[in-house]
């Protein structure tokens, strides 16, 4: 494995019509390292990691990821889209489709897997988040925790080399997140590298190898969890962490 | 007391008000009711119906070959029985089968409420048919489609992509065959009106997915034009498009290039209803969460992957109860073909009956044109029952 981090933005900025919604925005993720990002809502979180996978396309800057630079080229897009897992907010498992059809459905058309290889492949996967006996129903059947689950399944059937989490857990009933996030905890120590977006501090703490802190579009501060949460300088960090913890 | 009189209590003896209520609207409903009643076994002189029963149902086409169309009518009920038979098969395997309730006479019971409105009409038609031949018809035509769907439910799986090129090829060899005997441009009654129906959905239902899908992409040119397609035709009365097609084209087309009244008719239907079934689609598009797509997205699918596998099976499937509506439309509107083209269609052939040899003059429009509403209405209803059965189906884990 090279030196090469997994993922670089440069000077990223990001307008929605007149709002800016990213601003000069510099990150690098390295190989096996686990990002948490945090601050408060429209602080442009979502918007940096949906950058990640071209869900929107930024107006200035690079982003490159896996070596990949972003551009117009559509095959390069798809490349990076396959390299990367992204498990939503909203879960968005496709509600017409079996919880196995939903795992093996872009292994098979994406990445040609034979249907027995990617279902061989789904089984393992739903055993990894914990819920192997629920294969055969469909989305609508299951609780909010065992649909996320699904859906982190779902992204790391494409054999992913890093994820995105776009607040998994904030649409989750309390007594489900903890499920949800013990998944995330296996995948971090089996050395992914992952982008979280999240409100989940403890998780935070536990897990990331460094915070970065957003506000108004701009990465305002970084560092791990220990300096980040005893000894934050800026201002807004203090304020946003006295707010919240 | 018991439960029905609480039952009656409840709803329609409630209050003084209720009372008088029910009373009233009961009369009006039994005296219409009566009139109904007596009109079709007493009053109505059906005799107009009997004799022309054959230029009710196939118009002008040649007695000689009329085996031709019991023919296609058994072969079509086989091949729909091994369809049916093929997806029941394909449920249970994946699990998604209803519950099949044991006793044969159950069965028997679901089958007679599901299938009495055709059950009605071959009855009905039997009842007035002096000749043999629509007998020998219709047992051949259910015991092909019993006999298809239990072949179709135990036939081997790697059978399947040769069943359903079959199935696929069928309609064309049929329309083929029947149209040897005598071509379609011949054709009349009910015959004419359902190949007209069922040939403008075929075509139009892949015309409104391409539209509706058009009007919403990116590029400037396809949406334009999808756009000014769907308005454009959407804004013209259907039967102003009818009587254009039959006149106006001449004008452009030299006659012995320009096609047949039928074909014109099936363009002008297809048009019309692909531009309204667009919007339909459409607002099933609209009805799907961003989320799914970019899920899609995100995965690494292809745009087209995204849309065949991911959007248009659960857009097409939240507007099934409008689109159907929009085929029944287009059931109901060929009637419009005969009066706008000059077509030998059901309610021409109605009307041509009540005027013609014994029967002018004497007031017999009632009965013929009860007669072409029956049949309208069992073939209109019968496809919106079978919707709503889709729809259930299709309902599976959605709830």
């Amino acid at each position: 494995m090279t030196d090469q981090p997994a993922i670089v933005l440069e000077h990223v900025d990001k307008w929605f019509g007149t709002f800016q919604a990213l601003k000069d925005v510099s990150l690098e993720v390295a190989e096996r390292e686990v990002v948490v990002v945090i601050g408060p809502s429209g602080s442009g979180k979502s918007t940096l990691i949906r950058c990640i996978n071209r869900l929107e396309e930024h107006d200035a800057g690079r982003i490159v990821v896996h070596g990949i630079e972003l551009t117009q080229d559509l095959r390069d897009i798809q490349s990076v889209r396959r390299e990367t897992g992204m498990v939503f907010q909203q879960f968005n498992l496709f509600p017409h489709l079996s919880v196995l059809d939903n795992i093996t459905l872009a292994p098979r058309r994406v990445r040609h897997l034979p249907r027995k290889e990617a279902e061989a492949q789904a089984t393992e996967l739903l055993e990894q988040v914990r819920i192997p006996e629920q294969a055969d129903k469909y989305p609508g059947q299951l609780s909010g925790g065992q649909q996320q689950r699904v859906a982190i399944a779902r992204a790391l059937a494409m054999r992913p080399k890093a994820m995105l989490f776009d607040e998994p857990t904030s649409a989750l009933d309390p007594e489900m997140i903890n499920e949800v996030l013990d998944s995330m905890k296996d995948l971090a120590r089996g050395g992914m590298t992952m982008i979280v977006v999240t409100h989940e501090m403890g998780f935070a703490r536990e897990v990331a190898d460094r915070v970065v802190f957003m506000a108004d579009g701009q990465i305002v501060e970084a560092g791990t969890p220990e300096h980040f949460f005893t000894d934050a300088q800026e201002p807004r960090t203090k304020l946003f962490l006295s707010q919240i913890l | 007391m018991t439960p029905a009189r609480i039952w009656l209590r409840r709803n329609l003896f409630r209050t003084r008000f209720d009372s008088a209520v029910t009373v009233a609207v009961g009369l009006l409903v039994a005296y219409t009711l009566f009139r109904l009643v007596r009109f079709v076994l007493v009053t109505g002189r059906w005799e107009v119906v009997r004799v022309n029963l054959k230029l009710l149902l196939v118009g002008r086409y040649p007695n000689v070959h009329l085996p031709r169309v019991a023919v296609a009518l058994v072969v079509a009920a086989a091949v729909g029985g091994v369809v049916a038979g093929m997806v029941r098969r394909h449920q249970a395997a994946a699990g998604t089968a209803e519950h099949r309730s044991q006793g044969l006479g159950r069965r028997a019971a679901g089958l007679l409420g599901r299938f009495w409105p055709v059950l009605v009409g071959i009855g009905l038609l039997l009842g007035l048919s002096g000749t043999a031949g629509p007998w020998l018809t219709a047992v051949g035509f259910i015991g092909a489609a019993v006999a298809g769907r239990i072949a179709g439910e135990h036939l081997p799986a790697r059978l399947d992509p040769l069943l359903i090129l079959v199935a696929l090829a069928t309609p064309f060899g049929l329309v083929a065959y029947v149209a040897d005997g005598a071509g379609w441009e011949d054709w009349g009654g009910v015959l004419l009106n359902v190949f007209l129906a069922l040939a403008s959905m075929v075509l139009c239902f892949p015309l409104g997915v391409l539209a509706a899908l058009g009007r919403r992409s990116t590029l400037p040119i396809v949406r334009g034009l999808s756009t000014i397609y769907i308005e454009l035709l959407r804004g013209m009365p259907l039967f102003v498009l009818l009587l254009m097609a039959n006149v106006a084209l001449g004008f452009f087309v030299p006659p012995d290039l320009s096609p047949g009244k039928v074909v014109r008719a099936i363009v002008v239907f297809t048009l019309f209803t692909g531009a309204y079934l667009a919007e339909i689609v459409r607002g099933g598009l609209q009805s799907l969460p961003p989320g799914q797509e970019e899920a899609a997205k995100a995965l690494g699918m292809s745009p087209v992957s995204t849309t065949f596998l991911i959007v248009l099976p659960q857009a097409l499937r939240n507007v099934i109860p409008a689109q159907v509506g929009q085929l029944i439309s287009l059931f109901k509107d060929t009637t419009l073909a005969g009066a706008a083209m000059g077509l030998f269609d059901l309610l021409d052939v109605g009307q041509v009956i009540t005027r013609q040899g014994d029967f002018a003059g004497q007031r017999l429009t009632p009965e013929a044109y009860a007669f072409v509403a029956l049949l309208f209405w069992l073939g209109s209803y019968t496809m919106s029952r079978e919707s709503q059965r889709i729809e259930r189906k299709l309902g599976v884990g959605e709830r």
